[in-house]
Formats: structure tokens, sequence, C-alpha cells
């Protein structure tokens, strides 16, 4: 049985779990191609005019899914205690459902921390034995899977430091590859790696992985800037920090990436090495659209440079590529400048977070 | 202490009532208006949903009036409206406003943290009946009100005078605001209903009799359908145009599932929409989402001609309704309609959208009537 599994949305944070429990059961997991223009295309024609561009894509991804059994769309609830993911998350497969070829069978599983584990491994169960496989088998694919999805979650943040290369992540990602053929490296940009230069720019790009991960959506803004400068992703960010940066809200966040965001842009801002942060979030994101609020706010207060680039299914490279530009010559000024520029005119962009 | 809160169409006479009646002074904002959406489009992150920007808004009005304690509900998501009350205290004071905001949710689960807050609010000289005794009245009064506007809904396109109607809603309103009492509330009640019946008499007596107007359902988001001022006047726009207007969510429907946690089920009870919306959306997706399709359900169900649905610009639940909805309107052969609104919408714009959607179901019951129906492309030269 071949079940197919669209390169979206969840794919960037969750596959692992998936991969490792559907490699247990026996079930050949196919994954859809990477983002080209075709499937951002069919993406846009299929889905609901309002949704977020990632749900876009996903709806091109699953019609990008070819000669497979049956399409694999969880309704990934909460991945952990006391949070949620975003709404339009429990929404699938449901809202995604026009999308789907006729006669295209849907496989879908409600995976919901918030209950417990107990909870998990009962919807899996039921799942599971829908497929044919017998409930000891279920439990160790289970196993599997979280072992998976721990591995690739401590491969993101282990090791990092500012002094270490990029690379070094890249290679436990490679190596998490390599060990399970199931994860592929494909989703991940591959970088050149320079020598330490002390004088390059460290610029902190934070955002939803599916957007800072989804080279074509996201016109291959990682690439930009890792031409011109350091850049560390929230993914860099390993789960103490975030937690740790996460205290003393008044009010914690529910949503899971929202937690993770937020976490590790504080963490970003109150860091002296990072020169500038730049937020990539996409048109009508409800989570990003608080937190992002918050993140500004405390860079503000911490004077740290700090731009929101929001893409949609229209951003042109060019607008894009200037701004970015823009935004790198402004933090180098600073820098050189330590930021000793006349106060004229900081009430009136108050928004732009310039200095 | 002078406590405000935020608008949500009829919802400030059940609030001011409720603290009133625990002798906590209230300042009440004035109503939604141009000016409230301006100033709290100013301080609001651009992408945020239209509602906070308006609950801004009334607390920039409200703060030359000396209020300094802003109460608002809260939650844990997955909806956004959770993260309201931390948001804008937030941006206040930042910009300036030195307001105390106490957010009414069990923070971190924990009901004595929740009882805390209640107890902050209410003060020291009111026992925990007496606060319970306030909050089940300021919840017949929600009741009352709910009543009173269903009623107003079934009368605007039934009677002649449709200024009178307007005339008689906001009086009824203005009494049940005052009215301290169940004696006044059920009086109130009464009277429109007398008022209604006699128009009505009167109205059959003078023209040819009753129409039988088109029903529609409103549904969506709650602040939308909830806040006139919000949705351009919707429900009276459709009155006018001689539709009955129904909704899937009203005040004392809400406070009875969330605040009384569905010991009380209000005026509609918002219970059994997750059940009807079971075929096309089985899980809950915050908000109320999952109640917009079960209710779009349960009025095509009941035979309603077409409905309406409204939310905030990139409200998360109600988009993915409304990727589901297309299916529910396949399967009942029911027009449903989705109005988005923001900051940006203008009032002629609704209207004009409503008057198309009204004549095009005006049409399909014309249709069955005449039994005729357009032709090939190639007849219409020949005629």
């Amino acid at each position: 049985m071949k079940i197919g599994f669209p390169r979206a949305l969840y794919y960037f944070d969750y596959f692992p779990f998936w991969a490792g429990f559907f490699h247990r059961l026996g079930i050949e997991l196919v994954t859809s191609p990477p983002t080209h223009r075709q499937i951002m295309e069919q993406g846009l024609k299929k889905a609901s005019d309002e949704t977020c561009l990632p749900l876009k894509l996903m709806a091109g991804h699953i019609q990008a899914l070819q000669d497979v059994d049956a399409i694999f769309l969880p309704r990934m609830v909460s991945v952990e205690e006391n949070t949620y993911n975003c709404p339009k998350f429990l929404g699938i497969p449901e809202s995604l459902l026009p999308a789907v070829p006729p006669e295209m069978p849907v496989l879908s599983v409600v995976l919901n921390w918030r209950k417990g584990k107990r909870q998990v491994l009962k919807d899996l169960l039921h799942f599971g034995v829908q497929l044919g496989k017998s409930k000891a088998e279920i439990r160790k694919a289970f196993i599997e899977g979280q072992e998976w999805q721990n591995r690739y979650q401590d491969s993101k943040g282990a090791g990092w430091d500012f002094e270490d290369s990029l690379r070094e992540i890249e290679d436990a990602r490679k190596g998490l590859t390599l060990s399970q053929r199931a994860v592929e490296s494909g989703s991940i940009p591959s970088i050149s790696v320079r020598a330490n230069d002390s004088n390059r720019l460290r610029i902190s790009l934070i955002g939803h992985s599916y957007l800072t991960l989804e080279s074509y959506a996201n016109l291959n803004i990682l690439q930009r800037l890792r031409e011109k400068a350091e850049v560390t992703l929230t993914e860099h960010v390993n789960r103490e920090d975030v937690k740790v940066h996460l205290l003393g809200m008044r009010k914690k966040l529910f949503w899971s990436h929202a937690k993770q965001i937020f976490g590790s842009g504080n963490k970003f801002v109150k860091d002296p090495q990072i020169d500038g942060i730049i937020y990539l979030s996409c048109f009508g994101c409800g989570t990003d659209s608080m937190v992002q609020e918050l993140l500004a706010r405390i860079a503000r207060e911490q004077h740290k440079p700090y731009m929101v680039v929001t893409l949609d299914e229209h951003s042109g490279e060019a607008g894009l590529v200037t701004r970015l530009e823009a935004f790198l010559d402004m933090v180098e000024r600073r820098k050189i400048h330590e930021g000793n520029v006349s106060a004229y005119g900081e009430c009136l962009d108050r928004d732009s977070n310039t200095l | 202490m002078k406590v405000t809160f935020p608008h949500m169409g009829n919802a400030w006479i059940v609030i001011q009532t409720l603290f009133e009646s625990l002798n906590v002074e209230v300042v009440v904002p004035p109503a939604n208006s141009k000016r409230t959406l301006t100033l709290g489009t100013k301080l609001s992150p651009e992408s945020a949903c239209l509602p906070l920007k308006l609950n801004l808004g009334n607390y920039i009005e409200v703060a030359d009036k000396g209020a300094d304690t802003i109460v608002i509900t809260g939650g844990i998501g997955p909806c956004r409206f959770g993260y309201y009350g931390e948001m804008e205290r937030q941006i206040l004071r930042d910009a300036g406003y030195d307001y105390e905001v106490v957010i009414l949710e069990p923070p971190d689960g924990s009901l004595l943290g929740l009882f805390k807050r209640i107890r902050y609010l209410a003060g020291t000289n009111n026992s925990w009946a007496q606060i319970l005794k306030a909050m089940r009245f300021a919840y017949r009064k929600s009741v009352a009100l709910d009543r009173v506007e269903d009623l107003i809904h079934a009368a605007r396109p039934r009677l002649p005078q449709q200024m009178e109607t307007e005339k008689l809603y906001e009086d009824a309103t203005s009494r049940l605001a005052q009215t301290m009492t169940d004696k006044g509330l059920q009086e109130t009640v009464r009277w429109v209903q007398e008022s209604i019946r006699e128009r009505l008499q009167e109205a059959q007596r003078t023209s040819e009799g009753l129409r039988d107007p088109l029903r529609i359902g409103i549904i969506g988001e709650i602040y939308t359908i909830l806040d006139p001022y919000t949705s351009g006047d919707v429900e009276q726009y459709l009155g006018r145009l001689g539709v009955e207007v129904d909704r899937s969510i009203y005040l004392s429907g809400w406070t009875g599932n969330h605040v009384f946690q569905g010991l009380a089920p209000g005026y509609r009870s918002i219970r059994s929409y997750p059940r009807h919306a079971k075929p096309y959306l089985p899980h809950f997706v915050g908000g109320h989402g999952q109640e917009t399709v079960g209710a779009a359900v349960k009025f095509a169900r009941e035979g309603f001609d077409g409905i309406i649905q409204i939310f905030p610009l990139s409200c998360m639940p109600e988009i993915v309704a409304a990727s589901v909805l297309p299916q529910v309107q396949q399967a009942y052969k029911v027009p449903i309609m989705t109005l988005i609104v923001d900051e940006h919408t203008g009032q002629a714009g609704v209207q004009t959208r409503l008057e198309a959607f009204v004549d095009l179901l005006e049409r399909a019951n014309l249709q069955g009537t005449i039994g005729k129906k357009r032709g090939e492309v190639l007849s219409v030269g020949g005629r």
C-alpha cells in the first residue's frame, strides 16, 4: 500500500513522526515533489480564496500526489499539552476535500495531545485497525514515530551556537536522513558554508516552518539572506531555550507554533549578537497577527531592527529583494554608527522599528 | 474603580445591569461608530481581526470618561479572541492609557484565580450569593433582549411602517436596559408582542394583507453577527427589503454555553449545532466555526431560502467553515453568500450585495410559479 503525504504545512514539523509510524507498519509513504509553479497554480484554483498561502500550497500538493492508493491528511489538533495548532489545521481534511482528486480515498486521524498520550494512542489504534494492522504493531509504530520525531527535533537545536557554522545542523539533519531514508533532505535548502567571518551580519529569520523552509513560496529568502549574512532560524533554538524565553508572559500563548516563534524571537531580540530580525509571515495568518505585534513591542524596547515580510501568492521577487537589501543596509549602517542617529522622527515611524 | 468593557451589539445592556446590580461603577463606551473604528485601527496591528480594532476604539473613547478597568472574557484558543485581553493591555499601555485589564477566565486553568478576579471586580461588599443572583438576573435580561430582537426580526418585513418598527425596537431595548426586575422584563416583552399584534391587525385592515417574506439565516462569527455596526446593519437592511432574518447565535445562547458552561440553554441554544455539522465538519475548529456549519445545515433543513455567512477578514475558524459551506450548499440546494467585513467595508457595498442576493432568491421563488425558464442562447435573438 502506498500512501501520499503532501509536502506542505505540517510536513515541515511533524513529518518524521508519520514517516516513522508508517515505516514501522510497512506502509510506503510517498511525498509530493518540492513546490513548483504548477503546484502553486493548482492549489490556488482549488483552495478557498480566503485561506492562507500555506493551505493553498497544501491544496496544490494534494493534487500533485500521483500513483498513490490514498492521501493521508491527519487532523493535527494539538502536538503538546495546553496548546492548539492553528484552527485551519483543525479543519483539515474537510476544508481541503475540494482539492482531492475524485475517487481518491482520504485517510485521516485525529492527533490530539491535549487529552494526553492515552487518547492519542487510542485514536491511532482505531486508525491502524482500519488499515488492517494489529494493535501490537500499531503500538510499536507509535513508539517508533515518536523516536523519529524526537531525533528530528533534537537535531534541530543540538550543538547550535553562533560560533558554529550552519553546516553542523545540516549534517545532523542529513545524518537523520541517511539513517532513515524516508526523511528527505530536499525540504531544507542546502547552503554553502562560508568561512566564519566576524564582520558578517547576523540576521535571524523567524516564522512558521512551512514558510521559512518553503523555498518556492518564500522566493528563496533563506538563500538570499545567507548570501549576505549569517542566518539563524526559529528551528535553531532548542526547546529549553524557547521555554525559558516564554517565561514572564502574563498570559501564555496557546498555539504551539506561536510559542516556538515567540520564544525564539524573544531570545533573538535579547541576544546582542543578532543584528536584526526578519519575521516571515503570510497574508491572513491569524496567529502571526498577534505574535508579530508582541515581538515588535519587545524589539522596539530593545532597539533591535525588526522587519515583517508578508508573503502571499502575488509576492514579487523584485519587491522582496529591494526590501531585504534595504533592511540589510540599514542594519549594517547601524552596526557601524552604533545607532547614533538623530532622534528626529523617532515617534513618526513607530511601526517601522528601524532604530 | 470605574469598570468599562468592549461593545458587542446589545451586550452592553446586560453587562451594565450586572455591574450596576453589584453597585460597581460602570462606564458604557459610546456606541460603535466610524470614530471608534478609526481610533482603534490606528493602534491595532494591521492584520488583527476587526473586533480587536473596535474594542480598542471603545476603550479609547471611554478613557476620558474616567474608566480605569477593562473587563473582557478570555479563553485558551485556538481562536485569537483568547489573547485579546493581554494584547489590548499591552497596546493600551504603550499608547499611554493607564488601564487595568481583568480577563475573566481561569488563569492557567485555576478556578481559584477566576474567583479572585471576580472578587476583585465585585469588591468586598458583595457576597457570592449576591454575585450569583446578579449574574442570573443579567442572564434573564439577555434572554428577554434576544426575544425582543427575534420578534423585531419577524416584524420588520411584515409591518408597513418600517421606521416605527425600528422605534419600537429602540424603545424596547431602552426599557429593558432600565428595568431591574423580572416583572419589568416580562412586561417589556409582552408590550412588544402587543404592539406588533396591534400593528399587524391594522396593516391587515388597510392593505392587501400580509406578505409572505423570504427567510434568510445569518450565520458566522459571533461579534460580526451580533454587532449591527460591524456587519453594516445587515439584519435591519434585509428586514427593509422584506426578508425575515434569523440568526444562528444569540447573546444569551452564547453566555449560556460559555459563562454558565451549558447549564443554561439561552434563547437559542447553540448546543445542537455540532451534531448538525457532523457530516461536514466533525471536529471543532475553535471560535464558532463548527457552529456556523451546523447552523447552516439547520437553516437549510428548516427550509430557509438563503443563508448569509458574515465574518471579519482573516478569521481563522470561519475560513474553515467557509471552505466547507459549499458542500452544504450543494447538498441542500440552498444559496449561501459570504460577507467578509473589515475596516474598509462600506455600507453601500454591503447593501448592493444584499439586494442582489435577495433578488436572486426572489427570482428562484418566482420561477416555480411562472414555470418558464430562459431558453437556449439562440432563442434570445429570435424574440
